[in-house]
């Protein structure tokens, strides 16, 4: 399997606070990471530098090939529409478009737009009947899965998922799951921030977050879900 | 996909763009609507000025007041010479006439008998009263024109004959109108420039030649000057008052509506940036996100940038319509003339509300400098 994220020594300070700390580690293709660790613990800061949402202080960090820490802005906006899949917390979709057209906005920073696919992609989450829905007509769970449906529509090489299922009720936890499950089956590089150690033994492997620091592994999760 | 981002912004904030959307037609409105009166008041007033008589005089250049001189020798024009080149020069905006003057006698009386193409005579002169009838024919031998006193003292009436004498010779015609001209055209006979000439025994001798040039200042010192280089032998003079205190008048006006439409730019520009402002508050999260999922800064200003475009340019022509029936209302109410709509104004207005709206939407610059984590963050 290939490399697809090589961190090295990643450092990264906030004025005198240092939220990330000489953080190293590799994810392989296809693997389902899951990151835990209380708040202020630097979970968030590590995804929006695997991102291109930010910039490290000191280190490396490689994704698919790219060193994101010598990309400048334009250089960071491709990467980010060419590399990276985000599913956020709190969904972040553009309340005057439609679930459709959320779609077809990530579309269209990439390159051009394709109706049918982004319809494909909310049918593949069970939206096909919310395609013209605005967000405010969607429910949590419906909101997330038009989140998944854009994240995967370019064809990312590493979707960054943070807290996906915070904002969620049990039932839309479980469908979001079951995405994200499908999207591993599928061969997906998923990296998934979560403070659940439920939804967290779901992934491959979890790295544990403290103070900025890793937290020594001592047993493969996968081998817990297993 | 950009137009329909675009529609949907539009959609999207049109609580915001509402507020910004009335300052566009309300400034749109005033400026075209000043801008209309603009030209509509040059038209005007060049037609009033006109109403005033002729604005051009070609005479002798020996003689000193050509325009009340008599025939003599010293002071007359070739007719054929000088109206053959006033032809070549004259435009259809242009009405001439070549006068002669004499003091003739009625019995006893004496009173000034000007000879002219009577035809003309209502076209110089526009603001003159009639009792009676214009004559239509140029040469009209048989009909004559009075002025008011000259009618008043030699009793005449209209329909009434007129028998003029100089030295041994006679002329008679028909009073066809009483004038009233409120000048020393009052005091005056009108008859045909042949029956004049003959009279006088001078044939194809001229005194002056009046001209009223319909249109600006500017035209009419050029239909001076251009005659003044076909006819280097003769005098030719705008008649200053008339052309100055058009010009003036016509200056002052521009300068107040110039100054009111730069003032109505700025406040609508004033308006539109407070409401961009709030706008650009609003939009941050957005535009964090389209960020965050790879929009250059390029793409997604280009987006706002057609968004106000649009909104200036619509702004534009429904104000320009508007401004255009408000100037024809206040052109009947205030100046009690009717302001023909202009159509440049339409163009005009769209590029001035498209700019005003883009001077507007300046704080839209400020998410250039949105960072997606924080924003993201919801910080």
């Amino acid at each position: 399997m290939a490399t697809v994220v090589q961190i090295e020594n990643l450092r990264k300070e906030f004025g005198k606070v240092c939220a990330l700390d000489g953080v190293s580690f590799e994810i392989q293709e296809g693997e389902w990471i899951a990151i835990m660790g209380p708040s202020g613990s630097g979970k968030t800061t590590l995804i929006n530098i695997l991102g291109g949402l930010d910039t490290p202080t000191s280190g490396r960090t490689i994704v698919d090939g790219v060193d994101v820490g010598r990309l400048d802005e334009a250089g960071l906006t491709r990467f980010r529409a060419e590399k990276i899949g985000f599913v956020f917390q709190q969904f972040h979709l553009v309340s005057y478009l439609t679930a459709l057209e959320n779609v077809m906005l990530a579309q269209y920073f990439h390159s051009t737009t394709d109706e049918r696919e982004a319809q494909q992609a909310l049918e593949r989450v069970g939206l096909g009947d919310r395609l013209e829905h605005l967000p405010t007509q969607l429910s949590g769970g419906e909101q997330q899965r038009v989140a998944v449906a854009r994240a995967l529509i370019n064809h990312p090489k590493l979707i960054l998922a943070d807290e996906p299922t915070g904002n969620l009720d049990e039932a839309n936890e479980k469908i979001v799951l079951d995405l994200l499950r499908e999207l591993h089956t599928e061969g997906r590089t998923i990296l998934m921030v979560t403070h659940a150690p439920s939804i967290g033994s779901l992934a491959d492997r979890r790295i544990d977050f403290s103070h900025g620091h890793l937290v020594p592994q001592l047993a493969p999760v996968g081998s817990q879900r297993r | 996909m950009f137009w329909r981002l675009v529609f949907r912004l539009l959609r999207g904030s049109r609580a915001r763009l509402t507020v910004a959307i009335l300052a566009l037609v309300s400034g749109a409105a005033v400026i075209s609507g000043l801008l209309n009166l603009d030209f509509g008041v040059e038209y005007q007033l060049t037609q009033q000025f006109r109403t005033l008589g002729a604005n051009i005089i070609i005479a002798p250049k020996t003689t000193e007041s050509a325009a009340e001189s008599t025939l003599t020798n010293s002071a007359l024009m070739n007719e054929d010479a000088v109206m053959g080149q006033v032809q070549r020069v004259a435009t259809a905006k242009v009405a001439f006439a070549p006068f002669a003057y004499v003091i003739a006698r009625v019995g006893e009386t004496q009173v000034v008998a000007v000879g002219t193409w009577l035809d003309q005579l209502q076209n110089l002169n526009p603001s003159w009263k009639m009792n009676g009838g214009w004559i239509s024919s140029r040469a009209d031998a048989g009909q004559c024109l009075a002025g008011r006193n000259a009618a008043r003292e030699l009793h005449l009436v209209t329909g009434g004959s007129l028998q003029l004498q100089y030295l041994t010779r006679t002329s008679q015609c028909k009073i066809s109108g009483i004038l009233d001209s409120g000048a020393a055209d009052d005091n005056q006979v009108f008859m045909s420039l042949d029956s004049l000439q003959t009279l006088a025994d001078l044939p194809d001798k001229v005194s002056v030649v009046q001209l009223s040039v319909s249109g600006t200042p500017k035209l009419i010192a050029t239909t001076a000057s251009r005659l003044s280089a076909a006819l280097p032998q003769f005098q030719v003079h705008p008649i200053r008052k008339v052309t100055e205190a058009e010009g003036e008048l016509l200056g002052r006006i521009r300068l107040l509506i110039i100054s009111m439409i730069i003032l109505i730019l700025a406040l609508t520009a004033l308006c539109v940036l407070a409401t961009m402002a709030a706008l650009a508050m609003e939009r941050r999260a957005d535009v964090g996100l389209m960020k965050a999922l790879g929009g250059s800064i390029t793409r997604i200003v280009s987006l706002f940038v057609a968004e106000v475009g649009l909104l200036g340019a619509a702004g534009g022509l429904l104000g320009g319509v508007l401004g255009v029936g408000l100037s024809y209302w206040m052109g009947l109410r205030v100046f009690d003339t009717a302001v023909t709509p202009q159509w440049q104004i339409f163009p005009i207005t769209i590029i001035l509300m498209t700019l005003v709206a883009m001077a507007g939407a300046l704080p839209l610059r400020m998410l250039g400098e949105v960072k997606p984590a924080i924003i993201l963050r919801g910080e």
